[in-house]
């Protein structure tokens, strides 16, 4: 077989070493850390003093599985109340989401729990939805107990961490279990730059798309 | 190795990037200071004048053409309109404002947001020192009081905090603030950033129009517009383009209103055609997208601000308007 010695070039599906693209959305309340496990997770650093996103940032990052590549397509968004309007566009057609809340913020956990609440209804059915507890580093302060959020994860069929950007604690673990949970096999995801799976459910979940035909 | 010239901070306070490209810089810089010391005169000679700044084609082509560090602060005020607003609504507005008891949570937003605005300027990183600082502070906060709807909208930190480091001045920098959200834009950092919403599909529509290779191409990857240029808009290109660049482009927004804004992105977008088009997925479009920022183009901010007026072709005002207004009534019937 062709997937024998050292990774494959260009791995087919049908065999081992398959590599599999997926769009992952972060949700939460503004300055709960979404920027900062991003850059944590890609590039290794943490910055102090992160700058707010406006908008959304967008970045990928791989990880490995024993027999998969799974290619994260990152987006970030913004967190303030207002920027909600545009978020229905960034976690369409996403395939997980990470809903970040801040350990020492309650509010945020509450803000939290309405995020789950509308990806449960608005976003794609089987979509992997994590909740991640940040800046577990600072648990000196801590408002939300680890436990409450367990107990409220568990009804709700998320997977759950704390996780601590600054220390790096299960930054790379969270992404790592919801690599572990996505479905492998019906997601139809070549190589490289062709990503035709994706691409069509892009463009499914598109309105523009349609809107341009008519004109 | 032969040093650069220029420090590692540039005039306004911000630290250059590691891999800041010093020989570019030189190159164009060389090429740069004469042309700043041309308008610096012809400014001096206009601003000796009284009342020579009168609306017309000469100050149009002026504004166009840069205004001088010395003189942007004065003539932004008059170019917009905040000096005549200032006059009519009292010149005590903005001490009255800071008096006002301010709401716990409007503070506390803004407070967390003043040490991630501008970290990498040594005006506004030395802690609770930065006197810049304080002063971003008390504008957001005046501003979010004076104007209760619109409040603190993330993004508007970024322009009070160019606008501090511009005019040197808190009270300027208000009344800046206030002619920008409330007359020269249109609703773009209310609860629902209606505005914005809306000119971005305006965007969107233009580039139909005037690149449709392009626009066909970011509709078959499936990109949508306002992942690319949220922060375009929101931000006016501060946070977005070389910090010189930006202030050569709010003196036409000053000036001209918020259509320069629409120049600037189609010139972004239209200049980068080439690469844009040559990206065959989604994530190799949006890093294409990312890098039209970047550019080497846009770091000539004389060479830029010249093939905004020209890249684009035509741009009329009623253009933009009736878009506007189509688009916002689409959105109301849907
Ligand atoms: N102590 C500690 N601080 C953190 C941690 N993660 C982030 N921070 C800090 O919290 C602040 C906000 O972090 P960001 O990553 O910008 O937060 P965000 O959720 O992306 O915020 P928005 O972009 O405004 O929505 C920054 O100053 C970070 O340095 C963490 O794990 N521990
Ligand atoms: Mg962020």
């Amino acid at each position: 077989m062709a997937n024998r010695g050292g990774p494959a070039q260009r791995p087919n599906p049908q065999t081992q070493g398959k590599i599999c693209q997926f769009k992952l959305v972060l949700l939460g309340e503004s300055a709960v850390g979404k920027s900062s496990l991003v850059l944590r997770f890609v590039k290794g650093q943490f910055h102090e003093y992160q700058e707010s996103t406006i908008g959304a940032a967008f970045l990928t990052q791989t990880v490995c599985l024993e027999d998969t590549t799974v290619k994260f397509e990152i987006w970030d968004t913004a967190g303030q109340e207002r920027y909600h309007s545009l978020a229905p566009m960034y976690y369409r057609g996403a395939q997980a989401a990470i809903i970040v809340y801040d350990i020492t913020n309650m509010d945020s956990f509450g803000r939290a729990k309405v995020w789950v609440k509308e990806l449960q209804r608005q976003a794609s059915p089987n979509i992997v939805i994590a909740l991640a507890g940040n800046k577990a580093d600072l648990a000196n302060s801590r408002a939300v107990e680890c436990e409450e959020a367990q107990t409220y994860a568990d009804e709700n069929g998320l997977l759950f961490m704390e996780t601590s950007a600054k220390t790096a604690k299960n930054v790379n673990e969270i992404f790592l279990a919801i690599a572990k949970k996505l479905p492998k096999n019906e997601q139809a995801s070549g190589a490289g730059s062709t990503n035709q799976g994706r691409r069509l459910q892009e463009l499914d979940g598109s309105p523009k798309a349609a809107g341009n035909c008519c004109k | 190795m032969a040093k650069s010239s220029f420090s590692k901070v540039d005039e306004y306070g911000f630290e250059r990037a590691a891999d800041f490209d010093y020989e570019s810089y030189e190159e164009y810089m060389s090429q740069y200071l004469p042309i700043l010391a041309r308008r610096a005169r012809k400014w001096a000679r206009l601003m000796g004048n009284p009342n020579s700044l009168k609306r017309g084609p000469v100050i149009k082509r002026f504004m166009r053409k840069g205004v001088p560090a010395e003189h942007r602060a004065e003539v932004w005020l008059w170019a917009s309109g905040a000096t005549q607003l200032q006059e009519k609504m009292g010149p005590n507005l903005y001490r009255e404002l800071l008096e006002e008891t301010h709401d716990i949570d409007v503070v506390s937003t803004i407070r967390t947001d003043l040490p991630r605005t501008f970290p990498d300027n040594i005006f506004f990183n030395q802690g609770d020192q930065s006197e810049h600082r304080n002063q971003l502070f008390r504008v957001l906060c005046a501003y979010a009081h004076h104007n209760e709807r619109v409040g603190y909208c993330q993004g508007l930190n970024y322009i009070a905090g160019l606008l501090l480091l511009v005019t040197k001045s808190e009270e300027k920098s208000f009344w800046l603030l206030k002619v920008l959200v409330e007359q020269i834009l249109p609703d773009y950092y209310g609860p629902t950033m209606e505005g914005v919403i809306v000119d971005i599909d305006v965007l969107g529509e233009l580039i139909r129009l005037k690149a449709p290779a392009i626009h066909q191409q970011v509709t078959a990857l499936g990109l949508p517009w306002p992942v690319v240029t949220t922060k375009w808009f929101i931000c006016l290109f501060a946070e977005v383009l070389p910090v010189e660049t930006v202030l050569r482009i709010w003196d036409c927004l000053f000036y001209e209103g918020s259509k320069i804004i629409f120049r600037v992105c189609l010139t972004l977008i239209k200049s980068q055609s080439s690469s844009l088009l040559a990206c065959d997925d989604f994530g190799s479009l949006a890093a294409a997208f990312k890098s039209t920022t970047s550019a080497s183009s846009t770091l000539n901010c004389h060479q830029f601000m010249k093939s905004i007026f020209q890249v684009p072709g035509s741009l009329s005002s009623s253009t933009i308007s009736t878009l506007r207004e189509k688009i916002s009534q689409d959105r109301h019937n849907s």
